[in-house]
């Protein structure tokens, strides 16, 4: 009986009932979110049993790449050495990019995206479910390859790819082509894990080749990964054959499940998550989860008042505090199964949208989970939502017995609270958006927008690219076309070392006679829009012979050159060495400094620019391409492209990306960042705002008889409208006292995570403030207008 | 049944203290029908309130039925609403999410009476009243008369010791007023204790005994 009344009191109110169930749900769906993003982040690579037994080596020198930190080691031959020696180490396995980014079956070619050439040790450090093949067999021949479902599904379709042969393409890099076996099938691995591979094999020759190699240590059980790291120090020292104390080389371990989110170092198998966000997004969540239980607490302490009439009533005719306390649990009760269900509409479609922009089955195997979280929530709501109410109802001594029945109160303080917190997301969201927007921008060549890139392409087709450039030129569409050593968002490690004229070699440490190099073609400066200090391009047709080299170098190169006018620094004599010894290396003339151009960002702007010197060798480390084409003629130009390459290039798939893209790849979890936390500033907002009009509404409600007496008296509306309004604002403005300070320091924070900053200027908090404001006004204003414009006769009579 | 002895309340201000009752005694017999009469605010609501434990008089002492109701717990108290005390409104005070079935039935389910047994009680007040064609219909749908029928008709299905009425008619018109009043006289020729607030001296008169109240003091007490 009591749960018929219960429906027809909710139907009473049915707009403030809605806004609490509104509320709620978006709340709810929006943590249910995070948690499962979270969940999904903070569960990198624990599938294995033995995760928590495998470490990644990683070493730094000071003497080696100016002491950069690399996810990958070199030339780790000494692997077995050092498992044989200690007794701590199980296994090993080492993952050697295979690059070229093609296979090729019958004639055609297939892109890699990953790929690794490993030991055959893979499987006893790593767990992945095989689909067809043994674990302790399949990798045992050399050339073995065990190719991921999906990969298999892109090459052979529904046929059975075991003993079929997979090519890889000579290249400049791997001599001739070799020939792999597959000789198994693994599992896809799960989107939680560091790496992708489309297939890992073993090398063609026994031995491991020497290259860059990401390398992984099962320890044993037990095992002090410390011990184990000072161990392998002493190993490389002995192996080196020095002094302890000249031994300079730093051992590293980093656990498996670290690295995900703790993990910053150069050459990452793939983008990493970073900690940051995961704290960014469980606040998020939590902030959420306050302004949406705070918000319907005081909804419900608003209304109560319309139930004092039913509950004195029901006091008359008997009931106890149970059937009050019934009462409201059952109206808590019904708005969250209310809740539950809206909830359920709006996931269903937004986890199928975020399948669809960022490839997470978020729900997937999860439904035990997001039970836990709904249920942790309905809790938290119904107790915490239902008892400030309880609370003023249970405690208040005498039921009141007036014709007037008590009015609900509001909670001013959730109120403030509440506002404070939008307002802090508020100015989180838009100094976070300007940012990314401000990094995006800072891009190379990002700015221009009409440029694409061909990443990484193949080695045979590297040897053409003069030939590609000259085809290209012949269209009108076509602005530029160059090429370069790192992509538009790469990392440029490489150093070599170096002379100048008058730069004093001999006295500093061999580390300072390196310095950041980058191979580019003719035409990098002008495709890419760069700003020359002094000095000039390379000349067109200058070929580069000893004596006649031409270098450009960017500002920090030249500051690190001791320089501080750029017109001083240019034709002075500059040599780069890549010559292993006498014979061996690659002979980069002698030559000048030519040019000098502002900084470029290459890299993320996180990093702060380096020292970088411009040279180009005729086919040689020009891995990328780049085409700008003219304004307006995109359409035109990519068809041209697509000319050319199919007529020069039959066999190899045509890709190729927009520059702005590439760096919205780099900041991808910037970028993810701020449209969430746009999201959940929308919900939260929303939220607010229906909470302060449906407290409006109650709070207006309870002066209807006092605002007609105004009338009467001859107050105008926009006396009245001031009235009810100036509360209202008073609460805004203390929430924007309290919201400043917090979000200055919190956006304060997350800036430290650049080099290059926007700041945090005066007027985005003004903005934050105004918009929280105008809302809150808007709301506000709907409910008092009609308060305020409101036949006073009618008003009064409602007594 | 009820014993008033040197009842104040008050109510304090900032800096004074506002007497609503002062050094009230009282004595209520059971069967008798007494009206309660006075001008506006000089108490009477609160005095009925007094009676029917909705309020706690600040000095004095208040017995009933023998026992002293500053020691009665919760518990008791809400035993006697359920069980003793029934009462009527002049704003009716029918839950307006209830039909007028549900309405009489409430009280009923408050006492635990078995649900069988409710159907016949609440049926037999229907009837008694006259209102059986109104029993789904909500408060709103029905006139004022109707509703303070529907009022009386929960007031007393479950038989209470003593009804209190704070002006029932107040809201009505004269006709439908007489009606009521006579309804009251018949519940109270039939046993029940009733005591009511009235402004009215013709509906006093259906009583047998009415106290003035004028400021808070018990000015003048007849019977008839
Ligand atoms: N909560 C309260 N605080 C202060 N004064 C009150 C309160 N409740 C009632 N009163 C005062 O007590 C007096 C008596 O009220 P009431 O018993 O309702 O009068 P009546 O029913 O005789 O018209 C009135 O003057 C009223 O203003
Ligand atoms: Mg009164």
């Amino acid at each position: 009986m009591n749960i018929k009344v219960v429906i027809r009191n909710l139907f009473k109110h049915p707009f403030l009932n809605l806004v609490k169930i509104l509320g709620l749900s978006l709340a709810l769906t929006g943590i249910i979110f995070i948690s499962l993003f979270l969940k999904n982040e903070l569960t990198y690579d624990r599938l294995n049993p033995k995760t928590y037994q495998i470490y990644r080596l990683t070493l730094t020198d000071p003497d080696f790449l100016g002491g950069k930190h690399f996810a990958r080691i070199v030339n780790a031959g000494y692997l077995p050495e050092i498992k044989e020696r200690l007794p701590e180490v199980e296994q090993y396995v080492r993952l050697m990019p295979v690059r070229g980014g093609l296979l090729k079956y019958k004639e055609r070619f297939y892109n890699v995206n990953q790929g690794f050439e490993c030991d055959s040790t893979f499987f006893e450090v790593f767990e992945v479910e095989l689909i067809s093949g043994n674990k302790k067999t399949v990798l045992e021949n050399p050339a073995s390859m065990v190719i991921s479902k999906s990969y298999a599904e892109t090459i052979f379709g529904e046929s059975n790819p075991v003993g079929e042969v997979l090519t890889l393409p000579a290249g400049q890099y791997y001599g001739e082509a070799q020939n792999f076996t597959v000789a198994g099938i693994m599992k896809d691995f799960p989107s939680n894990s560091h790496f992708h591979p489309d297939f890992i094999t073993t090398p063609v020759q026994h031995e491991f080749q020497y290259g860059w190699s990401w390398t992984y240590l099962l320890l044993s059980n037990g095992a002090n990964p410390e011990n184990v790291t000072r161990e392998i120090s002493d190993f490389l020292t002995e192996r080196a054959q020095v002094e302890p104390e000249e031994f300079e080389t730093k051992v590293y371990l980093q656990k498996l499940t670290d690295i995900h989110l703790y993990s910053n170092k150069l050459r990452e198998i793939e983008a990493n998550g970073n900690i940051r966000n995961i704290y960014v997004l469980a606040i998020a969540a939590f902030i959420l989860l306050v302004i949406a239980i705070s918000n319907y607490a005081n909804l419900n302490l608003g209304m109560s008042g319309f139930n004092a009439k039913y509950l004195f009533i029901n006091k008359i005719l008997g009931s106890n505090k149970v059937a009050v306390v019934n009462f409201f649990l059952i109206e808590g009760l019904l708005i969250l199964l209310a809740t539950l269900f809206l909830t359920t509409l709006i996931s269903i479609p937004t986890n199928t949208l975020i399948f669809k922009f960022y490839g997470l089955k978020l729900a997937q195997k999860n439904l035990a989970f997001i039970l836990f979280v709904v249920t942790v929530f309905s809790i938290l709501s119904l107790i915490l939502g239902m008892l400030p109410v309880l609370k003023s109802i249970l405690t208040a001594k005498k039921i009141n017995t007036s014709v007037n029945f008590g009015r609900g109160r509001i909670s001013r303080g959730l109120i403030v609270f509440q506002y404070a917190f939008s307002i802090a997301l508020i100015i989180s969201v838009i100094v976070i958006s300007r940012q990314t927007s401000h990094a995006l921008k800072n891009g190379l060549g990002a700015r221009e927008n009409n440029i694409v890139i061909f990443e990484s392409v193949h080695a045979s087709l590297q040897q053409k690219f003069e030939i590609f450039k000259e085809e290209l030129l012949k269209y009108n569409s076509i602005q530029h076309v160059s090429a370069m050593m790192e992509p538009p968002g790469g990392e440029a490690n490489d150093m070599f070392p170096f002379e100048m004229e008058g730069f004093d070699t001999e006295q500093n440490e061999d580390q300072f006679n390196r310095i950041g190099v980058f191979p580019c073609d003719y035409s990098f400066a002008d495709l890419f829009n760069l700003q020359f200090l002094s000095g000039n391009n390379f000349t067109a047709s200058n070929i580069d012979n000893e004596g006649s080299g031409e270098y450009i170098i960017n500002e920090a190169a030249m500051k690190r050159l001791n320089y501080h006018d750029p017109d001083e620094i240019i034709g002075k004599t500059f040599k780069l060495n890549f010559m292993m010894s006498e014979t061996t290396g690659i002979e980069i003339p002698r030559g000048k400094i030519i040019g000098v151009v502002k900084d470029f960002h290459l890299s993320s702007i996180k990093k702060k620019v380096e020292p970088l010197v411009l040279f180009k060798r005729d086919k040689l480390w020009l891995l990328n391409f780049a085409v700008a084409f003219q304004p307006g003629m995109r359409t035109a130009a990519l068809t041209d492209i697509e000319t050319v390459w199919t007529s020069m290039f039959p066999e190899y798939p045509l890709q190729y990306e927009d520059v702005n893209v590439m760096y919205q790849k780099v900041y991808k979890a910037e970028l993810l960042q701020a449209r969430l936390l746009s999201v959940f500033t929308i919900i939260a907002l929303f939220i607010c705002s229906m909470g302060l009009f449906g407290l409006a509404l109650i709070i207006t409600q309870n002066r209807v008889k006092e605002i007609g007496i105004r009338k009467v008296n001859g107050a105008r509306v926009s006396e009245i409208l001031a009235i009810l309004n100036k509360d209202f604002l008073k609460w805004v403005i203390l929430a924007f006292l309290i919201a400043c300070p917090a979000g200055y320091f919190a956006m304060d924070k997350w800036l430290e995570n650049f080099a290059y900053k926007t700041g945090l200027s005066w007027w985005i908090f003004i903005l934050a403030g105004v918009i929280a404001l105008g809302i809150a006004l808007l709301t506000v204003s709907l409910q008092s207008w009609k308060a305020a414009t409101r036949n006073p006769v009618e008003a009064l009579r409602y007594e | 049944m009820i014993q008033l002895k040197n009842i104040d309340k008050y109510y304090d201000a900032k800096f004074q203290r506002t007497f609503v009752l002062k050094g009230i005694n009282l004595e209520i017999e059971q069967s008798e029908f007494v009206s309660i009469m006075g001008p506006s605010g000089a108490g009477k609501s609160t005095l009925l309130n007094i009676i029917g434990f909705l309020d706690e008089p600040n000095e004095g002492e208040y017995l009933f039925l023998g026992k002293p109701a500053n020691k009665l717990k919760e518990k008791q108290k809400v035993q006697y609403h359920r069980s003793h005390i029934g009462f009527i409104f002049q704003a009716f005070h029918l839950i307006e999410e209830m039909t007028v079935y549900e309405n009489i039935e409430t009280p009923l389910v408050y006492r635990g009476v078995k649900s069988k047994e409710r159907k016949a009680m609440v049926a037999e007040m229907l009837d008694k009243f006259n209102i059986v064609a109104k029993k789904d219909l909500f408060p709103s749908q029905l006139s004022g008369g109707q509703q303070q029928l529907v009022g009386i008709a929960r007031a007393i299905v479950g038989s209470p010791k003593l009804l209190l009425a704070d002006e029932p008619t107040g809201n009505l018109h004269s006709e439908q007023g007489e009606m009521i009043m006579k309804l009251l006289k018949k519940l109270n020729d039939d046993g029940m204790t009733i005591v009511q607030v009235t402004h009215s001296e013709q509906n006093a008169q259906y009583g047998n005994r009415i106290v003035r109240l004028m400021d808070g003091y018990i000015n003048e007490e007849n019977t008839n």
